[in-house]
């Protein structure tokens, strides 16, 4: 669809065409440069008001500044200490999130049942409601290091989100087009892989995004009470040792890694399986 | 060619007070090279007679039987609404409901794509159609599994006129060649009467008020005499069992 707007709209000829799709084109590139700065503005003010701070307004041992994290940055990745760190907090968030999602889903599964509702509908409640902080000082208390204890920690605060999730995907599956498949005598196995399944992911996906960016949380809590590995860890040896500026660092290793993963690894799947929903969006 | 034989079908839905009769002790044989037309007001049971005909329904009580020259027939079925995935394409739609998924069966679908000339939106999503286009896809999806006996609920009730025009001529020429059993439910008596050699009149509670043949020659245009008359026949039928009025 090419319109040639301005001729169309006055006496004066265009020298080249301009067609809608360069218009359109134009104003994307615009918006794309608009939000670029904006973001970038943003980080220069905080890390700007962060570097004076350091030394004008606390001390600089309290409070160092950015270049002074960068520096420790460098020297723990250097140490290698970053990557085992990392590699713990993240396989027990991996392993928590997994079960959490295996029992969750199973719990969504047999809620159908009237019997099963009520059974655990006080529990979901109290599962979606409380906070994280409760299971990791209780699954402290009773596991101190040992390894199920974070993990404990994970499932019992995210298991109600997926089973929510899951419970409400199975209660709106599409009754037509189930009916259409069956009567085109289309087998059980296709039809609960190209209606069940896809039907249901978005569902899952959600309940699985939740579980893992609260899992994240949990865990690094557990690791600061508990554990002799991971991020949380490292971050109460440092701050222990009175070490603000690799207290700091790990922390903003911590957002780089979480954002890295949600804006990168998430977004790739969402994009990858849920195509046919930017399809429908971008009409 | 598919026979069906339709012995004291009864369908309520709810208990109680609840209680809706959706069919009534219907009976009825339709078979061999015909085109069936079910007509009658809304909520009369048209659609719960083409669920149970389909096997998505089942009925509270009686029989029904449709058989393929002794085997089991295979039915298409095209819905009120369009019923597609919206997680596949057009093209993946069709395929999603045929026994095979060889080339042969991919030309074959694009063939009926092509029909209801949608040829060139294989690959666009559902969600990116328009509602019409949506229900074409319906149509082009019960086609192409070439089925024995195909099952019509008010397909094109959705379309513009010219659409609904131009897929009645091909729907008729389908018939015509395959000799294929078809039935079809629509509240437009004019639709009926151009289409079918049989229209059977529903009325409300699921009774099988009438039973009309329309013995006249194919092709049929509306504005032939005869069509007029046989057209205006059927609804003298409806002002009779006042089903106007509903
Ligand atoms: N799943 C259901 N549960 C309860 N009642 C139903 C169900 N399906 C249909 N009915 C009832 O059965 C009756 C017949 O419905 P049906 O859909 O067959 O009517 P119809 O003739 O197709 O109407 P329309 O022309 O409006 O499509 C209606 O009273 C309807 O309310
Ligand atoms: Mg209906």
């Amino acid at each position: 669809m090419i319109a040639v707007v301005t001729t169309m709209t006055t006496e004066v000829p265009a020298p080249d065409r301009v067609t809608q799709e360069d218009i359109e084109e134009a104003a994307r590139r615009k918006e794309l440069i608009i939000r670029w700065i904006s973001r970038i503005s943003g980080y220069v003010v905080v890390l700007g008001l962060w570097e004076w701070a350091s030394g004008a307004v606390l001390e600089e041992n309290l409070l160092p500044g950015p270049t002074r994290v960068l520096q420790t940055a460098v020297e723990l990745f250097q140490d290698g200490k970053v990557f085992p760190a990392f590699g713990a907090s993240l396989s027990r968030i991996l392993l928590g999130v997994f079960l959490s999602f295996i029992i969750g889903s199973m719990i969504g599964i047999i809620t159908q049942n009237r019997w099963f509702s009520g059974f655990f509908k006080d529990a979901i409640t109290i599962g979606l409601t409380s906070p994280g902080l409760i299971w990791v000082l209780i699954t402290a208390l009773v596991f101190g290091n040992r390894w199920f204890g974070p993990i404990l920690a994970i499932i019992l605060t995210t298991f109600a989100l997926v089973s929510v999730n899951v419970a409400e995907g199975i209660g709106s599956l599409p009754k037509d087009t189930l009916d259409m498949a069956r009567a085109f005598k289309v087998n059980l196995v296709d039809r609960n892989r190209h209606i069940v399944i896809p039907h249901l992911a978005p569902y899952l996906f959600t309940g699985l995004r939740f579980s893992f960016s609260i899992g994240w949380k949990v865990t690094v809590l557990t690791e600061i009470f508990t554990a002799s590995s991971g991020i949380g860890f490292e971050l109460r040896i440092a701050q222990i040792l009175f070490r603000q500026d690799e207290v700091l660092t790990w922390i903003l290793l911590f957002f780089v890694f979480a954002l890295f993963l949600e804006k990168v690894v998430l977004q790739a799947i969402e994009d990858r399986f849920f195509r046919w929903r930017k399809e429908i969006a971008s009409t | 060619m598919a026979e069906i034989k339709i012995r004291n079908l009864h369908k309520e839905f709810g208990t109680g007070a609840d209680k809706v009769v959706a069919l009534e002790d219907v009976n009825l044989d339709m078979g061999g090279h015909v085109f069936v037309s079910i007509v009658g007001p809304s909520g009369c049971g048209k659609s719960t007679l083409l669920n149970i005909l389909s096997g998505i329904e089942t009925p509270t009580s009686g029989s029904l039987e449709i058989t393929q020259s002794g085997h089991k027939a295979a039915p298409g079925y095209v819905f009120q609404a369009a019923r597609l995935l919206p997680w596949r394409t057009v093209m993946d739609n069709l395929l999603f409901v045929q026994q095979d998924k060889s080339d042969e069966t991919r030309a074959r679908c694009q063939k009926y794509l092509e029909m209801v000339q949608l040829g060139d939106k294989g690959d666009k999503f559902p969600g990116e159609l328009s509602g019409g286009m949506q229900q074409r896809v319906g149509i082009a999806r019960a086609f192409s599994i070439e089925p024995d006996v195909l099952f019509m609920d008010e397909p094109f009730s959705h379309l513009d006129a010219i659409t609904a025009r131009s897929l009645r001529r091909e729907l008729h020429t389908m018939w015509a060649d395959t000799g294929k059993t078809i039935i079809f439910v629509t509240h437009d008596v004019g639709e009926a009467v151009e289409l079918s050699n049989r229209i059977l009149v529903f009325a409300q509670g699921g009774r099988l008020e009438d039973d009309i043949t329309v013995d006249l020659d194919f092709p049929r245009d509306a504005a032939d005499e005869e069509v007029a008359i046989a057209k205006a026949s059927v609804l003298r039928k409806f002002e009779e069992f006042d089903l106007l009025a509903t």
